[in-house]
């Protein structure tokens, strides 16, 4: 009989996202000693995946993303955004970035705002207020959109900085942590926004502190420590599939345990634990204030950001 | 570093356009404007006070040390503004994180900058004309029908244009050389006092240059040549001498000295460029 080998095409495409040897040190003062934010990280991201950045405080991440973006100079080592140099502003014609926490002019109102990002990155004016119109709608800044951003709240400042990355619909997004100063109820629609643009073929870089939020949606994931990397890989690969399972099912009756005890027992497997497990607190929030937003028949406000 | 997107004039014009928007809506432009119209307005009721000198000629350089005044801080407290605030310059991040060469953001925010002070240069100039016509004797604005825009009251209205014309060319030269010392200061308030700095050592060259030109020792004439290269004559954009009626004015000369503050706007440009060229954002 005839065997075929089914042989998987290699992606014909450049990495979105590519970093080699990556160093980069900070002068102190006048002497010759300097702090060393990144040390020879090497990295590359896939087209198509959501790759999450995790490290404590001071551990290289925005210092990499902003030399991916050509914002800082490398000390060593290159980066690459599509193929094209990371030095070469033609590299970011693809990338939209959000910093951590954006600030804004101050006398621009939203809309105004996504008027002059779009312009600058050269979206055509045909359908260009359509899409500051959509994106407005979609980041969840409707009723604020012609306001002074003066008057905007940390979290809506947030979701502009968001609604501006994505202005010229990029291939890439770089996305330093995106949720910081949103409510939970947000955080949780910019995570479905996040697996929206998945779907759609993007690539997403995001660094963020909520672990469960990198846990949920991200396909690989990379650990900084003092400028070094510590794990990378994806998710299934570093955490492990386990010895053990879990079975979550309805609550049992104490003589139903007995019996699935002793059921396990016959097939020489035994029951290692045994709990109740609780709602969890933003599923909970979640739900409560989804609720009362229907009760009260708030459509569309503030809050509500969808992908 | 390696640049294969082309210079863009309309990203320029972009920059420049969000610019002015936003330097003409912040708190800076609306008060240095109204300090301005008050002290012209204001001094219609000064008229006693006028040191033996016309009323037109008092209103006239009362007007022109208001435009000199609120200029420059305009100027300064705009062009110093241009990173977005003090540490970490965030409200530029998401705009130098586009498509843009650093020199396309230089020259749109010089320009932006410039056309404000243009700006607030026209309004407080045509103010200035205003209050000098409504001031005019009978007898003069008769005069005027035969011979327009000669002068009122012993000033001349087109001195008081062209004073107010070569003060607009100097805040441009002001603005390029705050945006080179924004370029590489770490702090506004660092920004702010090195300009005002500036401003001062500017309008004080001709000390320098006197002692170029007159001073003993190699350290003096060495110390002064150089002040009087670096730094150019802000006395030279005063027009003050255009102002009487009869003294005429001499377009060659405010041309010449027009195209003095353009070509120092020019070099500091480029060297503001090249600074923020490699500044690590």
């Amino acid at each position: 009989m005839e065997t075929t080998k089914t042989r998987i095409a290699p992606d014909p495409r450049p990495p979105a996202i590519e970093i080699r040897r990556l160093t980069k040190d900070y002068p102190l003062g006048f002497g010759r000693w300097r702090l060393r934010a990144v040390d020879d990280l090497s990295l590359t991201v896939a087209p198509g995946q959501i790759y999450g950045v995790l490290g404590p405080n001071g551990s290289g991440k925005s210092t990499t993303l902003k030399v991916l973006l050509g914002l800082i100079t490398p000390s060593a080592g290159e980066c690459y955004l599509n193929g094209i140099r990371s030095d070469d502003p033609a590299a970011r014609r693809a990338v939209g970035f959000l910093p951590e926490v954006p600030d804004f002019q101050r006398f621009l109102s939203g809309r105004e705002l996504l008027r002059f990002h779009a312009r600058l990155c050269g979206v055509p004016r045909v359908g260009r207020e359509t899409r500051i119109a959509e994106l407005i709608d979609q980041v969840g800044l409707k009723g604020a959109a012609d306001r002074h951003l003066s008057t905007y709240s940390k979290g809506m400042i947030q979701r502009l900085g968001l609604a501006q990355a994505l202005v010229h619909d990029p291939a890439v997004l770089i996305l330093d942590e995106p949720t910081a100063g949103v409510d939970p109820l947000g955080a949780e629609a910019i995570s479905a926004l996040i697996l929206d643009l998945k779907a759609r073929g993007k690539t997403v870089l995001l660094c963020s502190h909520l672990l469960t939020q990198i846990e949920e949606i991200c396909d690989r994931v990379a650990i900084l420590h003092r400028g070094r990397l510590l794990a990378e890989g994806s998710l299934v690969g570093l955490l492990g599939q386990g010895d053990r399972q879990s079975l979550v099912i309805e609550p049992l009756a104490a003589e139903e345990l007995a019996d699935l005890r002793e059921w396990l027992a016959s097939r020489g497997r035994k029951i290692l634990g045994v709990d109740s497990l609780p709602v969890r607190l933003d599923r909970f929030f979640s739900r409560a204030v989804t609720q009362a937003e229907n009760e009260a028949g708030v459509k569309g406000a503030a809050g509500s950001l969808r992908p | 570093m390696n640049d294969s997107l082309p210079f863009s004039l309309g990203r320029v014009g972009v920059l420049a356009g969000n610019a002015f928007r936003e330097a003409v809506r912040h708190h800076v432009f609306r008060f240095m404007t109204l300090f301005a119209v008050a002290l012209i307005l204001g001094c219609l009721g000064l008229g006693e006070l006028n040191f033996g000198e016309s009323e037109a000629k008092f209103i006239a350089d009362f007007g022109q040390g208001a435009l000199v005044l609120f200029g420059s801080i305009l100027t300064i407290g705009t062009a110093v503004q241009w990173l977005g605030g003090d540490g970490e310059p965030r409200a530029v991040l998401t705009v130098l994180a586009k498509p843009l060469r650093r020199s396309e953001y230089v020259c749109g925010r010089f320009l932006g900058t410039w056309m404000v002070v243009l700006v607030f240069c026209a309004l407080v100039t045509a103010l200035l004309v205003g209050v000098l016509w409504t001031r005019t004797p009978a007898a003069s604005v008769e005069a005027m029908h035969e011979a327009p825009l000669v002068g009122l009251g012993g000033v001349s209205l087109a001195g008081v244009a062209v004073a107010g014309a070569l003060q607009a060319v100097k805040f441009g030269l002001l603005t390029a050389m705050v945006l080179l010392i924004a370029s590489f200061a770490q702090t506004n308030l660092f920004a702010l006092s090195v300009s005002a700095l500036v401003l001062v050592i500017c309008h004080l060259q001709y000390l320098a240059r006197d002692s170029w030109q007159a001073g003993q020792g190699w350290i003096e004439r060495l110390g002064g040549s150089l002040v009087g290269l670096v730094f150019p004559n802000f006395q030279l954009f005063g027009g003050g001498e255009w102002l009487e009626v009869g003294v005429g004015v001499s377009l060659v000369a405010a041309g010449r000295v027009a195209a003095y503050g353009l070509a120092y706007t020019a070099v500091f440009l480029v060297l503001a460029v090249w600074s923020f060229r490699r500044r690590e954002i």
